[in-house]
């Protein structure tokens, strides 16, 4: 132990010695330092060699807000945070596996409650300062601090009580949980390890929350992600560097990233990032909806276009199933006994047409859906569901039994009215900035026309219907979407549980209001603790053919993963899962001769 | 000098206009909800006299068209069948004028569909969706245009005539209203309102806020008209037999400020119908699925629409004989009126 | 002098007016900025009510509005949910970009209205009046939203300007004429634009106010005096046409912050228009109501120029007022 902590504070007096030298050398854009010392355990990456040098310009939809893990919210910092940052176990987005990153190797306990990581040795901050054990636990303490308040407290609360993490030597590191956990090694990907040397002391000042913003002086921030923070200008862009520091290397032993520079530009709206790709001032573009799609593949100048596939989003119409008792409004009572019935669900479902969605909306980019798990989950979709095609006839026949019928026709189109002869009249909300939403509900408005009911669109600003759905429940139905950020059964936890947010047709309820709600929680809680991939792989069939029966949400569609990349950009793989197109940031690299980074 | 008639030549147009969109269901050949999904983005169809063999028709004839092998929104014509465009042909069910059911329209074709003004996102007909637009925004334009000229009829005579404080206070308020930037407040109010889930309370909230808010204008205008008015002679004669205020104003005054009305009527209602035009254009007007004039353009914003389908700005430009009727009737009005001044801050701009 | 006094001391309680109208419109909008962190499954409820707290938007009205009044005194103007810092700031830079836009177009719109409106009252009912009227009229008739909407697709068709922003990516490395050039490539549509939509009025009214004038028998007098042409129009009639046309321009100068949302939506000029639009459709009410008193106070300053401007030019006025 003594020798071990010898040698580090000599390593951390020799780098402070040549830190200045090496920063210097850093900096100027021929000398890139690519011999590691020899204490460095670098992560080499298989896969395509490439050159270094030059720059690579992406659009952002927006401003991040922060660069502090602790505090970002919003999707913008996020994508930002991620190249500038780096987890301990990483989840490959290519083929959807954990793989080793700041931790070179771990061990799970027999009993599943007990992780010990490995950490890399001789690993440095992009400030030069060293990596190690002491700033994990810093930086799980941070985390789970609950007067922080920070985004991630919430994964790493296992079985209602918070991961413990405590230090076994200046490399080891221990997380014990309180249950069991299936994926607890997933847990890691995207859990930034943080500089103890820099937050310390805001930490114990209580100032954690104001540092880290985009005008923090770039040498006052740091991470161990490919890159640094060079340069913000508000409103326009964030000009990323080289983290010379960065632990991985390719297959011959360079030092990654190859690129000099990532610049981030302000871009407010997709059809602005498109214009920009399409004159090339942007080097890659990903989001895309299919018709922007279209037009850049169109007349490709210099740049390819390529669809990945379906991704892990899906859209669902679903009905409003709150239960408020005394408190709900007569007529809110009498829609939702009709939404209650699970036949008139299953018509609503059979009269829609998919076909029609994925066509119109998607230009046939994207697939069908019967359910919340998506074709690119091939691990965990259930193939044994049932696919069925649309038939008017056959909700209409599901309604008729259900006690509906039909009136005469007054104006030629004959009305849906219910047993008691009302007629069956409701709203659907969408989102007023998602135009391929809209796009649905106008389609499904049509369809179910055919079936007699008379439905009207309502778009709403998407934090206004956020609050209709989740606080005052005051709607009928709703076409929203969700993305799933990991291929696994638990990455959408928050919506199979009934106490989970954005469980929508129920959320956060106290005690699930159904028998099947019910079930589905029991089922999902068994196979978080279950170890076995083919066990669990059995009960979550189980619960996507629980939704089927019962059809809470009516699943619609799903986008293909749309991105492009000019042709001069080498090792562009895209992905289906987030980041679609800077997962491996660190292995791009310019083909042709890199544009000088420094003007 | 021009000829003082002209405004009569106008008002032709104008009623022309708004009679063939309040005939919508007669001149459309489809109903303007109805989608065709088979069909989305279809270009214009072009009309022929000589068919494909040669053959001249007296009928013009168009040919369906069908999609591209393996393109989304490629089309090309069917040559091997050409459709005749037929007249007086039985259609789609509307009510005319809202309430004579009837299935008449003024062309068609059998067996495929026809569309002048290509096609939209769900494949439903833009020509239709044009007229029957023009009822939702026309009708938006008169009536907020009507609210906006009697709140400001009543307003400026009160004010007008009456004087002392009422004018004061009434004059104070006018100007706040004057003083605020109308379209931020526009969309401000509209976007706070709940929005309402019915398309036709929708239009009626627009109506309500558009029509609502300009009242300050037309107020000051009929206000000058008044006091000048109130002194003349005839006036001050009758007030001297006896005549009640409400007499004065109905039988004496406001007969001058009527010319003022209507010339602030044809300039308010093309900027109403612009008001609603850009309200719905960025969302926040008429919902779908019903069309409205904003409503046809607002799809443009997207930068593959404005590139790939160009028929789509089409309903741009076909509204423009419609505020060439208005203008020109709101210039010949005014060019009617000699000693017509214009007011200091009166522009007739809603901005 | 008290006349003027009088319309500032007006003008000053019209701005508080506004402010407590605008203020309490956007608090009472149901809904608020930090409903989209609650469909995020990673971020806890707490947090969520602990930045609300910290926000304040749980006091209430008057205390809000008294401290907003505080932080505007305090140059500050509240505090923008969405950008993270305070509205002030986020408002000027906004309203500087809107400004290089209205200003340029402003002085251009007035540049060719008035020499043209004078040009075409000489001429009044030959042809080339005729013409004019003829040109106005279309240029009236089309829409704002169709003449917007076309330049975008030239822009995109032709590629000979950048189609819709401000800047180019590299503009912080330009030197000063290439930065020059690229800000004026990326300005000319969108000032077209607007010149365009603003043009026709100001001509027709140009034209009115100095055909109205031009018939007035001082002018025949002076004419018989030997004054002719150039020295005729722009020293005896214009100043004469001024007082309407004074009007007008501090209506033009009221505008300058307003007028521009749609021209600046649809081409993505970074200007106020689309930040006030975003926010209010995100309720971020701080900025909302210091975006909407910003133009309020330009178009209250307007007036008052307007105001000022036909004191000093006409005599009439100052007699009009020193005798109340």
């Amino acid at each position: 132990m003594n020798c071990r902590r010898a040698k580090s504070v000599c390593c951390r007096l020799g780098f402070a010695l040549f830190l200045p030298l090496f920063a210097f050398l850093a900096q100027s854009a021929a000398a890139r330092p690519q011999q590691q010392t020899a204490k460095e355990e670098l992560l080499a990456l298989p896969g395509e060699v490439g050159h270094p040098g030059g720059r690579l310009v992406v659009a952002l939809r927006g401003e991040p807000k922060t660069l502090n893990p602790l505090i970002a919210a919003d999707t913008r910092s996020r994508e930002v945070i991620g190249v500038m940052q780096a987890d301990l176990i990483h989840i490959d987005r290519a083929t959807q596996l954990t793989e080793p990153a700041l931790a070179k190797s771990w061990k799970i306990s027999s009993d599943g409650l007990t992780y010990t990581l490995v950490l890399r040795q001789g690993i440095k901050f992009s400030d030069g300062q060293p990596l190690d054990a002491e700033d994990v636990l810093f930086t799980f303490r941070v985390y789970l601090d609950e007067n922080v308040h920070a985004p991630q407290r919430d994964l790493l609360i296992i079985g209602g009580k918070p991961i413990l993490v405590r230090k076994q030597d200046a490399e080891t590191v221990v997380f014990q949980l309180a249950k069991t956990y299936a994926v607890g090694e997933r847990l890691f990907d995207g859990l930034a390890v943080l500089p103890k040397h820099l937050l310390e002391k805001p930490y114990q000042e209580g100032k954690l929350g104001q540092i880290g913003t985009l005008t923090t002086a770039a040498n006052l921030w740091a991470g161990l992600g490919p890159f640094r923070m060079k340069e913000y200008v508000a409103g326009q862009r964030l000009v990323l560097e080289r983290n010379p520091y960065y632990w991985k290397t390719d297959a011959k032993g360079n030092r990654l990233p190859y690129l000099d520079e990532l610049v981030f530009l302000f871009v407010p709206n997709a059809d602005a990032q498109v214009l920009k790709f399409q004159s090339g001032e942007t080097d890659v573009i990903s989001q895309l909806g299919a018709e922007n799609f279209s037009v850049l593949s169109r007349q490709p100048h210099g740049y390819s276009m390529t669809d990945s596939g379906p991704g892990l989003e899906y859209n669902f119409l679903f009905f409003n199933l709150n239960d408020a008792g005394e408190k709900t409004p007569p007529e809110m009572q009498r829609k939702q006994k009709w939404f209650r019935e699970l036949q008139f669900r299953q018509a609503v479902s059979a009269a829609v047409d998919r076909e029609a969605i994925v066509r119109l909306v998607y230009q046939g980019r994207g697939v069908p859906l019967w359910g919340p798990v998506t074709p690119a989950d091939r691990r965990w979709i259930n193939s044994s569901i049932g696919h069925p095609a649309r038939s008017v006839a056959r909700a209409r026949a599901l309604l008729k039994e259900a006690g509906f019928s039909w009136t005469g026709g007054a104006s030629g189109d004959s009305a849906l009215i219910d047993a008691d002869g009302k007629p069956v009249e409701f709203s659907i909300l969408t989102s007023s900035s998602n135009a391929d939403r809209g796009k649905m509900a106008t389609l499904i408005q049509d369809d179910l026309k055919q079936l007699g009911m008379h439905v009207q669109v309502v778009p709403l600003e998407f934090r206004s219907l956020l609050e209709r759905v989740t606080q005052s429940k005051e709607y009928d139905a709703c076409v929203l979407g969700l993305v799933g950020f990991d291929t696994d059964a638990n990455a959408d936890l928050d919506m199979f549980l009934s106490t989970g947010g954005t469980h929508f047709w129920n959320p956060s309820q106290a005690h699930p209001a159904t028998a099947w709600e019910a079930e589905i929680d029991r089922l999902m809680e068994q196979q978080l603790a279950e170890p076995s991939y083919e066990h669990r792989k059995k009960i979550y069939d189980r619960v996507q053919e629980i939704l089927a029966e019962n059809q809470p949400m009516i699943f619609l569609a799903s986008p293909d993963i749309l991105v492009g990349a000019k042709n001069v950009i080498g090792n562009f793989h895209p992905a289906v899962l987030e980041p679609y197109i800077l997962w491996n940031v660190e292995q791009l690299y310019r083909k042709s001769a890199p544009e000088s980074a420094a003007r | 000098m021009k000829d003082p008639r002209s405004f009569k030549s106008w008002l032709i147009v104008l009623i022309v206009i708004h009679t063939v969109v309040a005939c919508a269901g007669f001149f459309a050949p489809y109903d303007p909800i109805e989608q065709d999904r088979k069909n989305p983005y279809v270009p214009p169809m072009r009309l022929h006299l000589v068919d494909a063999q040669g053959y001249f028709h007296m009928r013009p004839i168009v040919y369906p068209l069908k999609l591209r092998e393996g393109s989304f929104d490629e089309y090309e014509e069917d040559r091997a069948q050409p459709e005749p465009l037929k007249f007086f042909v039985s259609g789609a069910r509307y009510r005319l004028l809202g309430f004579l059911p009837s299935r008449l329209h003024l062309f068609g074709v059998e067996g495929s569909r026809i569309y002048l003004l290509g096609s939209d996102a769900y494949g439903r007909d833009q020509f239709s969706r044009l007229l029957f637009g023009g009822q939702v925004s026309l009708l938006a334009g008169l009536l907020g245009a009507g609210m906006t000229l009697i709140i400001g009829l009543c307003i400026g005579a009160i004010a007008g005539y009456y004087g002392g404080w009422r004018d004061d206070v009434l004059m104070r308020v006018a100007e706040l209203f004057l003083a605020l930037p109308w379209l931020y407040l526009l969309f401000a109010l509209r976007a706070f309102l709940p929005l309402a889930v019915n398309p036709l309370q929708a239009f009626f909230l627009i109506v309500v806020v558009i029509g609502a808010v300009a009242w300050a204008r037309p107020a000051r205008l009929i206000r000058a008209v008044v006091l000048s008015a109130k002194e003349r002679d005839f006036v001050r004669a009758a007030r001297g037999f006896g005549a009640t205020d409400l007499y004065l104003l109905r039988r004496h005054i406001l007969p001058e400020a009527m010319s003022v009305l209507l010339t602030q009527a044809a300039m308010l209602i093309p900027q109403y119908v612009l008001a609603e035009m850009t309200l719905s254009f960025l969302g926040l007007g008429v919902p779908e699925p019903v069309p409205s004039w904003g409503n046809l353009l607002s799809s443009l914003q997207q930068y593959s629409v404005l590139v790939s389908y160009w028929w789509m700005y089409l309903p741009a430009l076909a509204m423009v004989p419609f505020f060439l009727g208005y203008l020109g009737l709101a210039s010949a009005l005014q060019e009617r009126r000699e000693a017509y001044k214009i007011e200091r801050r009166s522009l007739g701009s809603l901005m | 002098m008290r006349y003027l006094l009088r319309r500032l001391g007006h003008a000053f309680v019209l701005l508080i007016g506004v402010s407590l109208l605008t203020f309490l419109f956007a608090t009472l909008a149901p809904g608020n900025y930090f409903d989209e962190m609650r469909l995020n499954p990673q971020i806890a409820p707490e947090a969520v009510a602990a930045l609300r707290a910290q926000y304040e938007l749980d006091r209430p009205l008057p205390a809000r509005y008294v401290a907003w009044l505080n932080s505007t005194i305090h140059g500050e103007m509240g505090f923008s949910f969405a950008y993270n810092s305070p509205v002030a700031p986020i408002l000027i830079s906004r309203a500087r970009n809107t400004l290089m836009l209205t200003i340029t177009a402003t002085l251009l719109a007035w540049g060719i209205a008035l020499p043209l409106g004078v040009w075409s009252a000489e001429r009044l009912g030959r042809l080339p009046d005729r013409l004019l009227s003829w040109g106005t009229a279309l240029l009236l008739v089309i829409p704002d939203l169709a003449l917007v909407l076309g330049l975008l697709v030239f822009a995109v068709k032709t590629g000979w300007f950048p189609p819709g922003g401000m800047v180019s990516i590299d503009f912080e490395n330009f030197t000063l004429m290439q930065r020059v050039r690229d800000l004026a490539l990326h300005i000319v549509l969108p000032v077209v634009a607007l010149v365009l939509s603003v043009l026709p009025l100001l001509v027709r009214h140009v034209r009115a106010a100095v055909a109205d004038v031009l018939g007035a028998p001082f002018l025949l007098a002076a004419q018989g005096h030997g004054i002719r042409g150039r020295t005729l129009l722009y020293r005896y009639a214009l100043p004469a046409a001024a007082n309407p046309l004074i009007s007008l321009f501090g209506f033009s100068v009221g505008t300058l912050l307003s007028g521009s949302l749609l021209v600046e939506v649809v081409m993505s000029w970074p200007g106020l228009g689309p930040l006030l639009l975003e926010s209010i459709l995100s309720r971020d009410v701080y900025v909302v109501i210091g975006g909407v008193l910003l133009s309020t106070l330009f178009l209250v300053g307007g007036n008052l120029l307007a105001d000022f401007l036909l004191y000093w030019a006409d005599p009439r006025i100052r007699r009009e007022s020193s005798a109340r």
